[in-house]
């Protein structure tokens, strides 16, 4: 062969090698996706010999969907609602088991990947507002919103705006007519734009940490809009036949961490600014010893 | 869906995008201008004040946007999210084109013409709007195009703050990877940004004074 | 009559070293002291660093004396605001300093227009002067500067300076940027002119014959102080070195 074909083949082989021994591990962009990615990273760390290249905050669903189907990474955290409605298109139902095992069964065949079992808590859309208007308007669930909607304003993240479990869904099964379309924003800011009024209602997260700190509110989804989202690894068929001790290690952490726990974990992280890894260290040393 | 048929469907909305963008832009430069303008012309009367005032700016420009949004976000008044910050920022962004192209094309007034007219008795302020303003309008005018350019990309950023703007559809696009979407904003912004670049081009050619 | 400059004990010396400034502290211009009557020239000779063009910034205030006395058709000069002071002046430079966005006409009329005079007076002054120095109006009014040769912007410059009919006139070195048909042709009209004129003028060049030409006085400067203050013929037969050399290189 020519000097330059061997370069390439060894070029090729040295990072094929590479890829082989090492798992990418990606996360979303949000808190979060960033602790239970860590979590994950250091479990496989601690129980396997492989090492952990982490690729965190890399964007919205749309993007790890991505990546990890091009094989970018191997590993990330996905909710089961949102990979039911966003990802394969489903109408959104009730049902934790059913929407769980159609996800799982359909990732497995159309995009090779799958899924482990659920972290233990379910991080729902909250529809979220300031409590002394909840106080003031009685505002307990997400119907009680249908009255105000015209007065107030609306602040979203730009995934919740293009997703078809987002906001146009809600807004028609609920008839929520704000005055103006809702401000479009980075997600992390929502809470702040409620918290100083620039908005009157914004989409957070059940289990974010930022709720009871700002004196915010969930209201209820009594319509059941939003399907059950639990949080589960997704991973790529290739890497755990490659890596049996991967799947392993995963399944210790399955249902591991309540709403509340989760909570307390994205309090740590967004409330008082703790570093992400230390706080998934502690807590792998307390509960998964 | 195609970018036409996107537009068809959406006409209402992108007009109102295209309209915050301009908003955006207009507001941040004219005061821009308000405020370099007569910096620009107090350091030709006060050159110890180059140094600082034009460092200053300069900081300014090295911060990169998001990171100038993030820092303003806290600030009482001028921060919090939404357009006032960002119109700051975009601010503080073409503060340094402008002042220091005030002061090169007042500065840069031939020293000739510039003794003759104190020579014959020209008060400063005479000198200042008769003789250095005219002579350099056209170098200004390069300061305020540069600026105004600059802007019009910078605006897309101040969609992540709650700005609006064109930058909306870019965010939105990549946030569920959709090409249309993303296109959708960069695309007029792009084209903003070209007409404004070509528009103020022509004024200050038109101002250029040719030396004897 | 009230001479129309009246000069005594001028000098300027550059700061010394103080809080703000490190200078050397030295005279630019120490104790010149001369007279111009109405009608009178007088040249200022020198070679370069003498200090003639800082005598005449020292006149009309573009440097402030250090020390000594201007007076300009009678009136202090240190006691005038120096705005009103510079339009009872003529100032020719050798770059002449035209505005190149004003035509000719605006360039020629810009002091009246400063004192607000009404455009008719100065639409005939502008004429006036035009003609005088040998611009045809017509042609020239509306011209902007880059369309003039080197020698009709001068004649502009001149025709600026003597737009608002002050009784003095300053010029440094105002031919010496010409190509030398040009100066000659410049010299000697200038020459015929000053003498309708009745103002009186101080010059400054560095080329004896020019100053031989136009001066009814000649002053020479020598590391600014005034070596000599004279007559032509008393220049001639002087036997000071310095103008002796003046005299050797004409």
């Amino acid at each position: 062969m020519t000097r330059g074909r061997w370069l390439c083949t060894a070029a090729l082989i040295l990072t094929g090698c590479g890829h082989r021994d090492r798992i990418v591990v990606g996360s979303k962009n949000f808190t979060e996706s960033d602790l239970l990615g860590e979590i994950v990273a250091q479990q496989i760390e601690r129980r396997t010999e492989l090492p952990v290249e982490r690729r965190f905050h890399l964007g919205g669903t749309f993007v790890c969907h991505q990546a990890i189907t091009s094989g970018q990474i191997d590993l990330y955290v996905e909710y089961t609602g949102t990979a039911y409605t966003a990802v394969l298109k489903q109408a959104p139902v009730a049902d934790r088991d059913s929407v769980y095992r159609t996800v799982a069964r359909d990732y497995a065949q159309r995009f090779g990947l799958v899924w482990g079992k659920p972290f233990g808590f379910n991080n729902a859309f909250a529809i979220t507002v300031r409590r002394r208007d909840a106080a003031r308007h009685g505002l307990r669930r997400i119907s009680d919103l249908a009255r105000l909607a015209p007065g107030w304003k609306a602040g979203f993240g730009y995934e919740f705006l293009e997703r078809a479990d987002g906001f146009r869904g809600l807004a028609s099964v609920y008839g929520l007519r704000f005055a103006a379309p809702p401000t479009a924003m980075d997600l992390g800011l929502t809470y702040r734009a409620l918290a100083e009024g620039k908005v009157d209602v914004i989409a957070g997260n059940s289990t974010d940490g930022q709720i009871q700190a700002l004196d915010l509110v969930v209201l209820e989804d009594d319509r059941h809009y939003f399907p059950p989202y639990e949080a589960a690894p997704v991973i790529r068929q290739a890497t755990i036949t490659r890596h049996s001790g991967v799947a392993v290690a995963l399944a210790q952490l399955a249902g591991k961490i309540s709403d509340a726990e989760m909570r307390r974990l994205n309090a740590l992280a967004d409330v008082e600014h703790r570093d992400i890894a230390t706080i998934a260290r502690d807590w792998l040393r307390a509960t998964v010893p | 869906m195609s970018l036409w048929a996107f537009y068809a469907r959406n006409s209402q909305e992108v007009l109102g995008l295209v309209g915050q963008h301009l908003y955006l832009v207009a507001i941040s430069t004219g005061a821009a201008i308000v405020i370099g303008v007569p910096l620009g012309v107090l350091l030709t009367r006060r050159p110890r004040w180059r140094g600082p005032v034009l460092g200053v700016a300069n900081v300014f420009q090295t911060v990169p946007s998001l990171a100038l949004f993030g820092f303003l976000i806290p600030l009482p008044f001028i921060g919090g999210i939404g357009a006032t910050t960002a119109i700051v920022a975009l601010v503080l962004y073409a503060l340094l084109p402008i002042i220091r192209n005030t002061y090169e094309g007042v500065a840069g007034v031939d020293p000739a013409v510039r003794e003759a007219a104190r020579g014959m008795g020209m008060t400063d302020r005479q000198l200042l709007t008769q003789v250095e303003l005219p002579l350099g309008f056209g170098v200004i005018l390069a300061g305020v195009r540069v600026a105004t350019v600059v802007s019009v990309g910078t605006a897309t950023i101040a969609a992540a703050i709650g700005a609006g703007g064109l930058g909306v559809y870019i965010f939105r696009g990549v946030a569920v990877v959709d090409d249309t979407l993303i296109l959708a904003g960069a695309l007029p912004a792009a084209l903003m940004a070209l007409g404004a670049d070509a528009l103020l081009g022509v004024a200050e050619r038109r101002f250029a004074w040719r030396a004897p | 009559m009230i001479p129309a400059l009246e000069v005594r004990g001028l000098g300027y010396r550059l700061p010394g070293k103080g809080k703000w400034e490190s200078g050397d502290g030295r005279f630019l211009v120490r104790d010149v002291t001369f007279t111009v009557g109405a009608g009178e020239t007088l040249v200022l000779l020198g070679r370069s660093g003498s200090g003639k063009t800082t005598t005449l910034k020292l006149i009309n205030r573009l440097l402030e004396p250090t020390s000594g006395e201007v007076q300009v058709a009678g009136e202090r000069a240190a006691d005038l605001p120096v705005t009103r002071l510079r339009r009872r002046i003529g100032y020719v430079i050798q770059e002449v300093g035209l505005f190149p966005h004003f035509t000719v006409e605006r360039n020629v009329g810009l002091v009246p227009q400063l004192d607000g005079w009404p455009p008719a007076r100065i639409d005939a002054r502008v004429r006036e002067l035009l003609t005088l120095v040998g611009l045809d109006p017509d042609t020239f009014a509306r011209r902007y500067p880059h369309e003039l040769s080197g020698g009709q912007r001068q004649r502009v410059g001149v025709a600026r300076a003597l737009a608002a009919d002050p009784p003095l006139l300053l010029l440094d070195e105002p031919f010496g940027a010409l190509d030398p048909i040009t100066r000659v042709e410049l010299q000697r009209e200038f020459a015929a002119l000053k003498g309708r004129l009745g103002k009186g003028m101080v010059f400054v060049t560095h080329d004896v014959r020019e100053g031989l030409l136009l001066g009814t006085r000649i002053g020479l400067m020598l590391e600014g102080r005034l070596a000599f203050l004279g007559t032509q013929d008393e220049f001639r037969r002087s036997e000071h070195p310095e103008v002796r050399k003046f005299m050797e290189a004409a």
